[in-house]
């Protein structure tokens, strides 16, 4: 009886409407549809006849009409946010329905790759997730919103940078050395040219992520998981107009606190004291940058992070959509704009976005038709030096300085030019690009005269344009001459001498990059209920080709750097590159459902797969799957002796699948241009650098991927439970033999596919649902355990116990383990140590009891920057005219390195500069301890890399990045129906929301979440995005309907 | 069932009309070129060649080799410090393994010979016309072969010659051949590009290896060949020397044979080898390594302003310049080297000697102000920001200036400076010789050049090997020659034996300063432990002035000799150790002594 609600087609659940039936259409229903509590009719709901794909929806007085077989079918009638109401014909020709709202809100089908099927009777691992959870987080990026939503999910926000503030996803964690990345399919189409971060949630109806081996009919690029978007659509009734405005203010959730410029310099004293070198400032003169009333043009104490940041920066954002249709055509359409200001005061960084999106659905007789156009302009600014450097120069720069000096002239730079309150801004030129992206998507489904068969195809054509261009120019800094002014008082901007900085000439850069995206593919189904058995068949073929391009082009000696436009370059020192690339797919793929009863479930998927990755005679593989499912609540001997569930259901999938992220074309002999070698003085001899030794046999990793659930429903469905376990073998994964071919066999050598990988864990979800009288709620708790262990890879042989990586976790690394400060000299002595360690130094732990302290006594740690645990608990909850919504997330296992160049070449975390081991000021070599404050738990003042415990790593250093978020909180009150109605709308809500607003975690320094340690030398993440803690967003928010 | 038929049916129709498309799938790619194209392409081919070339890499790096020996320290260290305190060990090398450039490195040395490998075998098929050209490169491509494997042996001894292009699965695991072989086989690399190769390298082709460049190495192969180290052979290992008892007077001989040799082809001349009267003989010798192919030039790698791109990690005018002009500082002069300048009349410089001691600048062998910045050498004009604290745009290093009202403040160009102190010197000096003084700072890209061989060395290769043989009136010429383009006194017959040895290798560390010569000179001598025992020194200069941006105003200089960083000799560092992960990947390989 379930395989009535198996729609073909993902997004097809909306378009199966009242036209046109085509066989033995020999009895009418019609009626009206009605809510329960309020009475009134229901436009656009769902009428399907059970067993079969054909149906209607109710029009906007909510009345449908259908055509049915015959006087004994039965039809089904479902809504978003009600209860499915069951109505067997039985000769009746009038049947008016009252639907029941419910706490349920998600509908209770799951989409799956090339169709949706129901929860119910679905036999693979989906995790979902409603477009509607993902607008409470006033974030504007979708992947942000997803963290904790769903279970296997795991996100990691690296980065809150305006336009660059995606988050990394990975389905159940890491599986493989190389690319762990999912793909992503947006209303069927793969990968298409842009991903689904900028997409807006107000667009999406709903996510769900393919986990278990039914991914395998998305074949060589499933083995990460599948993420499968739709968007919304049109509904028949008459227009309704949505219009939402949110306004939120932003802040970094945590930057580290630095060391003020007394305690600064008495580290920078106490460096000098190791050296045996008498103190450079006096006592007294370290005082007066203590004292606030001193002279600020000579004593500046600087907070950094304070000068530079603002206390907050906005983000608005405006969503408006119009829906409706009558019975043959229905739209969606929709248009956006959102405006993000960066961290900085006088901000060069900033994002704006405008999309629109028009879906439209029309039937002609037994033709369904879908014509989609989406388009976006992302708008991305920024300064000329990127986050990572900003952020750097944050913690590097002296606490002595000013930013600006008490005049309002910027002060010095602390090199290169670099004084962070000008760097966040347009004084140094700009740095900008424009992304421009659309895409159209025709999708054509036939029913056939034939029952239960139809034939759909889609064809999709996506276009990205980006234009970037980036002007760096000289600046202004400003700085004193202390001695002179010290010695002659005076007005003090006598004193001060300004100059430019940064480079000599402005210099511009721009690049234009073009790329396109092509997809077809033809669907053939067939489903049919017969009796006891259903089956559904799938079976279609897939095309896809993309190919880009980028030119560009470097100039500079500009004769003004008011004209940053080629034509007012110089002639010298030009440079202009591009070149394209192509890729092609092509594939066959099929899924077969067969249930007996809706008791016993069978589902297999495959696909033969081709991709212009790999040679000829390897190009295709082939990746079948199998799941199987048992409803146990479907039998009687279960549920005559058991009786409180009402659902429950076991199920398991195995099947293989395929990763073909690599670089291709590694099958064959390849040449590219180098840098060039000059001869001649000046003659640019051309270069052509060997690619890497071809692999002829390359081939796709391969995911064998297990999976077992169980899914329940207990109490009327208010209690609801589904556990999931994983097991993944992954072969064949790409590696060099770097650790067994020897260097001096010359040849870079290619990857081969040998290594192994094993990723197991579980995730799961409880929910309770329930209401007491008018209060609705919802609790919600999902979480996912995902851990990995390297089966084979080529390791070098002799690596002791301790240090082999192989058969442990995936991209760990080997530290020194910290056990402690070095007090006093005699617990140096008495301690294993590196020759040179005195005391403050950090403790290493003699590993191997050799007694000395060598590369032996380096420890694999396992863990890295992925979490293993991750999970999140939301409560929903509604009160008449109030809603709530609270959301806490939180990962474990996650670990980062703190980094920083301080010493003389920059200032100390304050949590350092309070933890150190201080010297005794009156010793002359600074080896005894300052009795006052000891024990210390900190090593002493340094310098960069210059002591042994910075320029090894070593576990003082390697802090844990656990956390729990207050990730989301949204409280909303919607206006009475009946003032609303007066105002002459059907709905009106506002709301206060925020994102990120507690941040518990044993790491203090920085966002616990953010790429790197924040202020870590800029070159270990100088990409756009990196150190740029993640943000927390307080919004307001008004949501009309009318 | 019919149904299934038809859907069956429909969907081979639409398979079918897509099959076309399965050709689709033989993209080529756009961004690259196919190897059956570049080896019937004369231009892709050389293309091919010229991307060997940047395997020679270049000795300009910010750390520079001098900085490992007594010669020079790294400011910022650079992993320089463990190698000078001999605490290198195959798992950890440093800076002769981490950030300095390619050229001594194992597996950038082996990838390229592999380069050099496949061209050999390719260009013999190779569907090029022009005999000549096909000639020339071949040349070239053996000189390649053996300036990479010459390398190897400076730093590693005897190691693994490989020829073959290996396959992926041919055992690709070879064991270090003797010193013997791997010189012999260097030698028989040299001779078949001197054959193959013109002379002289002209116009377009300038810069590519000649048979001159070939015969120079061969020289410097040879001296190396007949040096203490590999003959004394202290671990008796044949990779690390002989292991028989050499002729060492025919080894000499024929490493002199082909120093003259090379001097006998006519072409190459001391750059302005006889200073016109009135002429800096100082900027004479700081201009040879700024002017690009200038007659004693016998190789050199050129870099060009233009081609932004180039990314050849060649910053001379930013890596090794002082602070207080927004330089680096890079690798700074030792007071070692320093004292190793001789006076203007070719006498010791003493600091015993009062007059000398309290003038410790003035009246040096002009090399000294062409090579070193001193406190007190003009340089040139400060750039705007701090132009304030010094109008004359002279070196400023000295500790403390006190100024009339009892203040001190401290030298530009040091670690207390208020412009980017940590690039200050640690020892009181700046390198200027390698130093592009005309270039700012902010440049991404200057001009210039890397000299691999020039005729000066040639010189003293055949000095050396003429004071060995005992033939000292040949050495005594081919040294005055290059004392006499300096205006230094020349020496005369009465200079024999131990004195000559001594004056000429004093001659050749300060000829050759900073020019990647010293680390393996002292290493051949085997002179290292005495000289590399030593830590390094600098000095402390306190002075007063009436003003401090105007330098006549300065006035009793005090200068106090002092240590700055700790240096260890031990014999293992004769030669670089193999590195532990190629050990580990060829069990066929002998680790070097002391490792």
């Amino acid at each position: 009886m379930m395989n009535g609600y198996k729609f073909i087609g993902g997004l097809f659940c909306l378009l199966f409407l009242s036209i046109n039936l085509y066989a033995q259409n020999n009895f009418t229903v019609s009626g009206v549809v009605t809510d329960s509590t309020s009475g009134e009719t229901l436009p656009g709901v769902n009428v399907i006849l059970k067993g079969t794909s054909h149906g209607t929806t109710t029009d906007s007085k909510g009345h449908y009409k259908i055509n049915v077989p015959s006087s004994a079918d039965t039809l089904i009638f479902s809504f978003v946010g009600y209860k499915r109401a069951v109505e067997p014909v039985n000769g009746r020709n009038k049947i008016n329905v009252v639907l029941q709202t419910s706490v349920v809100t998600s509908e209770q089908v799951v989409v799956v790759g090339y169709g949706v099927q129901s929860k119910r009777t679905a036999t693979g691992s989906v995790s979902a997730v409603s477009g509607d959870k993902l607008d409470k987080a006033p974030t504007v990026n979708t992947t942000q919103s997803l963290a904790g939503k769903m279970p296997g999910l795991v996100t990691i926000g690296h980065s809150g940078e305006p336009g660059h503030d995606s988050a990394t996803l990975r389905v159940r964690g890491q599986h493989t050395l190389n690319d762990n990345e999912p793909l992503i399919v947006i209303d069927g189409v793969p990968s298409p040219g842009q991903g689904l971060d900028r997409l807006s949630p107000d667009d999406i109806k709903n996510i769900s992520v393919l986990k278990g081996a039914s991914a395998a009919i998305y074949g060589s690029q499933a083995a990460n998981g599948v993420i499968l978007v739709t968007t919304k659509r049109g509904t028949a009734g008459s227009p309704k107009f949505n219009f939402k405005f949110n306004q939120g203010f932003t802040q970094l959730t945590r930057t580290p606190n630095m060391a003020d410029a007394p305690t600064y310099l008495t580290m920078l004293n106490e460096l000098n004291l190791y050296r045996g070198n008498p103190p450079v400032y006096s006592q007294q003169e370290i005082q007066k940058y203590a004292d606030p009333n001193s002279d600020p043009w000579l004593y500046p104490n600087t907070d950094w992070f304070a000068a530079t940041l603002k206390p907050y920066s906005n983000q608005t954002k405006l969503d408006m959509s119009v829906s409706g249709g009558d019975e043959s055509i229905q739209y969606r359409l929709s248009f956006g704009g959102l405006t993000q200001d960066g961290a900085y005061e006088n901000s060069a960084t900033r994002y704006n976005q405008y999309h629109f999106r028009s879906n439209l659905d029309g039937q002609i007789r037994n033709l369904h038709i879908k014509f989609d156009v989406n388009g976006r302009w992302e708008d991305r600014n920024y300064p000329t030096k990127s986050a990572s450097q900003i952020f750097e120069g944050l913690v590097k720069m002296y606490p002595y300085l000013p930013g600006y000096w008490p005049n309002g002239k910027p002060g010095p730079a602390f090199e290169n030019g670099e004084n962070p309150v000008i760097m966040g801004t347009s004084a140094t030129g700009f740095d900008n690009s424009d992304t421009y992206y659309i895409s159209t998507r025709l999708n054509l489904n036939l029913e056939l005269p034939v029952k239960g068969l139809s034939i759909r195809g889609t064809g999709s054509f996506d276009k990205n344009l980006i234009q970037e261009k980036r002007f760096v120019k000289p600046w202004s800094l400003c700085s004193l001459d202390r001695a002179g002014y010290k010695a002659n008082d005076g007005d003090p901007t006598n004193y001060l001498s300004c100059s430019e900085q940064g480079i000599d000439n402005p210099e511009l850069f721009q690049q234009s990059t073009d790329g396109s995206n092509f997809l077809a593919n033809v669907i053939g189904e067939y489903a049919r209920d017969m009796g006891v058995h259903s089956l559904d068949l799938m079976i279609g073929t897939e095309y896809q080709h993309k190919n880009s391009a980028f030119f560009n082009a470097f100039r500079t000696n500009f004769a003004s750097d008011k004209v940053p436009q080629f034509f007012a370059a110089g002639q010298a020192q030009q440079d202009i590159n591009g070149t394209g690339s192509h890729g092609a797919r092509m594939n066959f793929f099929g899924r077969a459902n067969y249930s007996y009863k809706d008791k016993y479930l069978f589902e297999f998927d495959s696909r033969y797969d081709g991709s212009y990755i790999f040679p000829k005679g390897h190009r295709f593989g082939f990746f079948p799957s199998g799941s199987v499912a048992w409803r146990l609540t479907e039998e009687k001997f279960f549920t005559d002796r058991i009786h409180f569930f009402d659902n429950l259901k076991i199920r398991a999938s195995y099947g293989l699948s395929g990763n073909d992220r690599i670089e291709p074309y590694q099958y064959l002999s390849t040449y590219q241009f180098g840098l060039g070698y000059i001869f001649n003085s000046d003659q640019l001899g051309h270069t052509l650098v060997p690619g890497p030794t071809p692999n002829p046999n390359i081939t796709w990793e391969v995911a064998k991927k297990f999976d077992v659930g169980i899914e329940a429903e207990i109490l009327d469905s208010r209690l609801s439970f589904e556990m999931d376990y994983f097991d993944e073998l992954r072969s064949k994964i790409l590696i060099q033999r770097n650790a067994s071919v020897p260097l001096s066999a010359g040849i870079d050598l290619p990857r081969e596919n040998l290594g192994k990988v094993r990723s197991w864990g579980y995730d799961g979800t409880i929910t309770w649902r329930d209401h007491a009288s008018d209060f609705f709620y919802n609790i919600s708790l999902n979480g996912g355990y995902a851990t990995n262990k390297i089966k084979f890879w080529d390791e070098p042989p002799g690596a002791p116990a301790w240090q082999r990586s192989t058969g442990h976790k995936m991209h760990t690394n080997l530290y020194y383990v910290a056990t402690g400060i070095f007090q006093d000299e005699a617990q140096v002595q008495n301690t294993p140590h590196i020759q040179g360690a005195r005391p403050g130094d950090v403790i290493f732990k003699d590993v191997n009891n050799d007694g000395k302290i060598t590369d032996m006594d380096r420890v694999r740690i396992e863990r890295n920057d992925v979490p293993d645990w991750t999970g999140g608990i939301t409560l929903d909850a509604q009160y008449k005219n109030f809603d709530f919504s609270i959301f806490f997330q939180g990962a474990l296992g996650t670990s980062q390195y703190v980094r920083t160049a301080s010493g003389q070449f920059g200032n100390y975390y304050q949590q350092f500069a309070e933890k150190r081991w201080r010297p005794d000021p009156n010793s002359t070599n600074g080896m005894k301890p300052d009795p006052s404050g000891a024990p210390y738990s900190g090593p002493r003042a340094f310098n960069r890399v210059e002591e042994y415990w910075m320029a090894l790593d070593n576990t003082y250093f390697y802090r844990k990045t656990d956390y729990l978020r207050l990730k989301n909180l949204q409280i909303g009150y919607s206006l009475p129906k009946n003032i609303a109605s007066k105002a002459g709308l059907d709905n009106m809500r506002i709301y206060i929301s925020g994102f990120n607003l507690i941040t518990w975690s044993p790491y203090k320094i920085g966002d616990p979440e953010s790429a790197g340690n924040i202020g870590g030398p800029a070159s270990l993440a100088d990409v756009r995005g990196g150190h740029y803690p993640q943000k927390r967003i307080v919004n307001l928010g008004i949501s009309l309907t009318f | 069932m019919k149904s299934l038929k038809y859907l069956l049916s429909v969907f081979l129709i639409s398979a079918y009309s897509f099959m076309g498309c399965n050709e689709a799938l033989n993209v080529q790619p756009e961004n690259k070129i196919s190897e059956n194209v570049v080896w019937n392409d004369p231009n892709l081919i050389e293309s091919y060649l010229n991307n060997i070339y940047r395997g020679m890499d270049h000795g300009a790096n910010q750390a520079q080799l001098a900085s490992m020996t007594d010669q020079a320290s790294s400011i910022p260290d650079l992993g320089t410090g463990i190698v000078l305190k001999s605490e290198v060990t195959p798992g950890n090398m440093g800076n002769l393994a981490s950030s300095r450039s390619d050229q001594y490195k194992w597996g950038p040395l082996y990838s390229r010979i592999h380069q050099t490998n496949v061209f050999l075998k390719n260009i013999q098929d190779a569907n090029i016309d022009d005999q000549a050209l096909k000639d020339r490169m071949t040349g070239e491509a053996h000189f390649l072969r053996a300036y990479f494997y010459h390398n190897l042996l400076r730093a590693y001894g005897g190691v693994p010659i490989v020829t073959e292009v290996y396959g992926l699965n041919d055992n690709k695991q070879d064991p270090r051949a003797s010193f013997k072989e791997t010189v012999d086989f260097i030698i028989s690399e040299a001779d078949k590009a001197a054959q193959l190769l013109p002379t002289v390298e002209t116009g377009d082709n300038l810069g590519r290896a000649s048979a001159g460049a070939a015969m120079a190495l061969k020289s410097r192969v040879l001296l190396f060949a007949a040096s203490d180290l590999y003959n004394t052979n202290p671990s008796g290992m044949p990779e690390t020397g002989y292991t028989t008892q050499q002729d060492r007077t025919q080894l000499w001989r024929d490493a002199k044979n082909v120093a003259k040799a090379v001097m006998d082809l006519g072409v190459y001349h001391l750059f302005r080898a006889n200073p016109a009267p009135g002429d800096s003989v100082a900027k004479n010798y700081y201009d040879l390594f700024f002017t690009q192919h200038n007659p004693e030039v016998i190789m050199e790698r050129d870099f060009s302003a233009t081609g932004r791109s180039l990314n050849s990690n060649y910053r001379p005018h930013i890596y090794h310049g002082p602070n207080g002009y927004h330089q680096w500082g890079g690798s700074t002069p030792t007071q070692q080297l320093v004292d190793a300048y001789k006076m203007k009349d070719g006498s010791d410089f003493s600091w015993n000697d009062p007059q000398e001691a309290a003038h410790p600048y003035e009246n040096r062998d002009p090399r000294f102000y062409a090579t070193i910045l001193y406190d007190g050498a003009p340089y040139r004009q400060r750039p705007a920001d701090d132009i304030q604290w010094d109008h004359d745009g002279v070196i400023q290093t000295f500790k403390r200036l006190t100024l009339p009202d009892g203040s001190e403040v401290p030298g530009l160009d040091t670690r207390d400076s208020p412009v980017e102190p940590w690039n200050g010197t640690w020892s009181g000096y700046y390198p200027r010789k390698i130093l592009d003084d005309k270039a700012l700072p902010s440049e991404g890209q200057v001009p210039g050049m890397w000299i691999y061989f020039r005729y000066g060395e040639v010189l003293l290769n055949y000095a050396e090997a003429s004071i060995e043989l005992g033939e000292y009136a040949d050495a005594r010429s081919a040294l005055n020659k290059i004392r006499d383009r300096v205006n230094m006194p020349e020496f005369n017959s009465s200079v024999t034996g131990q004195a000559l040895m001594d004056a000429y290798r004093n001659e050749r560390r300060i000829e050759l300063a900073y020019e990647e010569h010293r680390f393996f000179d002292i290493r051949r001598w085997m002179i290292a432990p005495q000289v590399m025992n030593e830590d390094a020194k600098g000095i402390t200069i306190t002075a007063d002035a009436t003003d401090r941006a105007d330098r006549s105003t300065y006035s009793n200089y005090q200068y106090t000799l002092m240590t700055y960083q700790d240096r260890l000799w031990k014999d293992k560092m004769y030669f670089f150790p193999i590195p532990q992960d190629e050990m580990n990947r060829n069990e066929k390989l002998v680790q070097n002594p002391g490792y």
